[in-house]
């Protein structure tokens, strides 16, 4: 902590036990109170970008469902249908409404473990347990759908690596019973519990102009009033089909911003109800090819955190010249110094946690150590370690094909 | 305002923007120099409602470097494109006219060595502290291969090796 003009100057990060991942922020205090923040990020750049310059399309899609651990699902989503829309491919309907179910129940595992969070950030840890628990149940389905928890490798160009057989749609069924239950819950507990309100209402404010200004998206510019779910602006895939019942709060504030998630996730429980009941029947998938004709496109989907946005240019090759990825986090921290100034000191980490900030960190190799030093495991032999996990939790993966790509 | 009612506008008022909409709720300018580039931004702002800055995007146009700015009127994205030498990178920030876009100009510095004038004094982004000056990765003849973690120095071989892509 350091003194200037009478002011202090309290730095936080890029490692700081209130930070879930690395960032900094120089927080000059006037008493408790916030008078200016200053945000500084790029600590996980990971370079990512050129990377996919020099790797053919199919390499990249791994590359970009790594961007985010959380969100993988909704990368490779918009990346796929760079690809496709390029190509020219039409996705068959069923692998649109895998594509839906996985990413609603992305959404539901992220916003599940966003309320764990933040209800951990004000010292209600009872229901971080509680939803973290409940967040398990998705995790599971997940996992059971593409073999991983995060990162389920369930997109390829031209539709989906994993079908959905009838036990599963039966066995996602009776976890949405179980989950729209819970969730009922914690919307009463939203409405009613006084500790809760206390804490959330009133802080981190950004109305409807400031939304605007900074160009906020997601749940932060939902709980402003303003309605830029992608998939009721420019419905794509399964959602040109089933409409979403858009969710939007007044509040401007933490709190509204809650209220937007726990509603946000009884849509998303109905609507993957629906796409169970109504999944067609067909292939999952459409052959592509290795070659992307040459030109350049903007795709926008909705990822839990907000509009995510991928630009891909090609010259006709099997590499992409130039991939952008503006992942919804990066819209939602023009806003963040705004939204902490002239709050209290206390309030600082649920003010950062409300924008649901991720920063991507997850790696490709895994290297275990132990007393008797490290060692790097092959994929094989990782896959037989991430097998046996699940085999001792009552989930059995072996059954899951890979699907194989021809060479050459 | 629809797609073809921006582009309508747009080449009504600027004919060498050449404004096409290669697919629905897109819209595409063509690239353009930096003055002619703030006045077509500017435009789209205070008369076509693209209040929205999304991001933008850097490409390697060979001698050039590409700046395409993403604005959207909360539904169309409009993509306003300047194009600019590399030899003489210079170009002005639009922080005045897109708060938002602060961060992905400051982007533009570090990857492409773009020359932002009159851009708010602040912290660099993305790249660490120490990172050697004039080296931008993400212009095609910077090939990471040849990048020393340890020194943090770009050492190319003797004739300057190969570009990466």
């Amino acid at each position: 902590m350091s003194e200037r003009d009478g002011k202090f100057v309290l730095p936080i990060g890029p490692q700081h036990p209130s930070l879930k991942e690395p960032c900094s922020f120089k927080i000059t205090l006037d008493g408790e109170v916030v008078e200016k923040a200053v945000v500084e990020i790029g600590y996980n750049h990971r370079g990512l970008e050129k990377a996919c310059e020099s790797r053919t399309f199919v390499q990249d899609l791994y590359i970009i469902e790594r961007v985010c651990g959380i969100c993988s699902h909704a990368h490779t989503s918009a990346f796929c249908r760079c690809v496709e829309e390029m190509c020219g491919l039409l996705v068959p309907r069923r692998a649109e409404y895998i594509r839906g179910i996985v990413g609603e129940l992305e959404r539901l595992h992220s916003h599940l473990l966003w309320l764990g969070v933040a209800a951990h950030e004000i010292g209600f840890d009872t229901l971080f347990m509680y939803t973290w628990r409940d967040r398990e149940r998705v995790l599971d389905m997940l996992a059971a759908i593409g073999g991983n928890r995060i990162n389920y490798g369930v997109n390829t160009f031209g539709g989906v690596r994993r079908d959905l057989e009838p036990e599963l749609i039966a066995e996602i069924g009776r976890v949405m019973d179980a989950l729209e239950e819970k969730l009922k819950y914690y919307f009463e507990l939203a409405l009613v519990e006084p500790a809760l309100i206390g804490r959330l209402s009133g802080i981190g404010i950004l109305r409807p102009e400031d939304v605007r200004r900074f160009s906020a998206v997601g749940p932060v510019a939902r709980a402003a009033g303003i309605m830029d779910d992608t998939r009721i602006i420019e419905p794509y895939g399964v959602f040109r089909e089933i409409a979403v019942n858009g969710v939007t709060d007044d509040h401007c504030d933490v709190y509204g911003r809650t209220i937007v998630r726990v509603k946000e996730m009884l849509e998303s429980v109905r609507l993957i109800r629906v796409m169970l009941r109504e999944l067609p029947d067909g292939p999952i998938s459409v052959k592509a090819p290795r070659r992307v004709p040459a030109g350049e496109i903007l795709i926008r989907v909705e990822a839990p955190r907000g509009e995510d946005i991928h630009y891909v240019r090609s010259t006709g090759g099997d590499m992409p010249d130039r991939v952008r990825v503006r992942a919804p986090t990066e819209a939602n921290w023009h806003g963040m110094s705004y939204m902490l100034e002239g709050f209290h000191l206390a309030d600082v980490p649920i003010i950062i946690a409300a924008i649901d900030p991720c920063y991507s960190c997850t790696d490709r190799a895994v290297r275990l150590t132990d007393a008797g030093g490290s060692s790097l495991h092959a994929w094989e032999e990782l896959r037989r370690l991430g097998i046996e996990r699940y085999q001792s939790l009552g989930i059995d993966p072996s059954g899951i094909r890979l699907r194989e790509f021809p060479r050459g | 305002m629809t797609e073809q009612e921006t582009i309508n506008r747009l080449n009504a008022q600027f004919p060498f923007a050449r404004a096409v909409s290669p697919r629905r709720m897109r819209v595409f300018t063509d690239f353009m120099p930096p003055r002619q580039f703030e006045a077509v931004l500017r435009f789209a702002r205070d008369e076509l409602g693209y209040g929205k800055g999304e991001h933008i995007v850097g490409t390697d146009e060979g001698e050039d470097l590409g700046f395409s700015y993403i604005v959207s009127n909360g539904e169309t994205l409009l993509v306003i494109r300047e194009k600019v030498p590399k030899a003489d990178p210079r170009v002005r920030s639009q922080y005045a006219l897109y708060p938002s876009l602060l961060m992905h100009e400051r982007e533009l510095v570090d990857l492409f060595g773009a020359d932002m004038r009159e851009l708010p004094p602040g912290p660099s982004y993305p790249l660490p502290d120490g990172w050697p000056k004039g080296e931008y990765p993400l212009r095609k003849e910077w090939n990471p291969a040849y990048f020393n973690k340890n020194t943090m120095r770009y050492e190319p071989p003797e004739g300057g090796g190969e570009a990466k892509t």
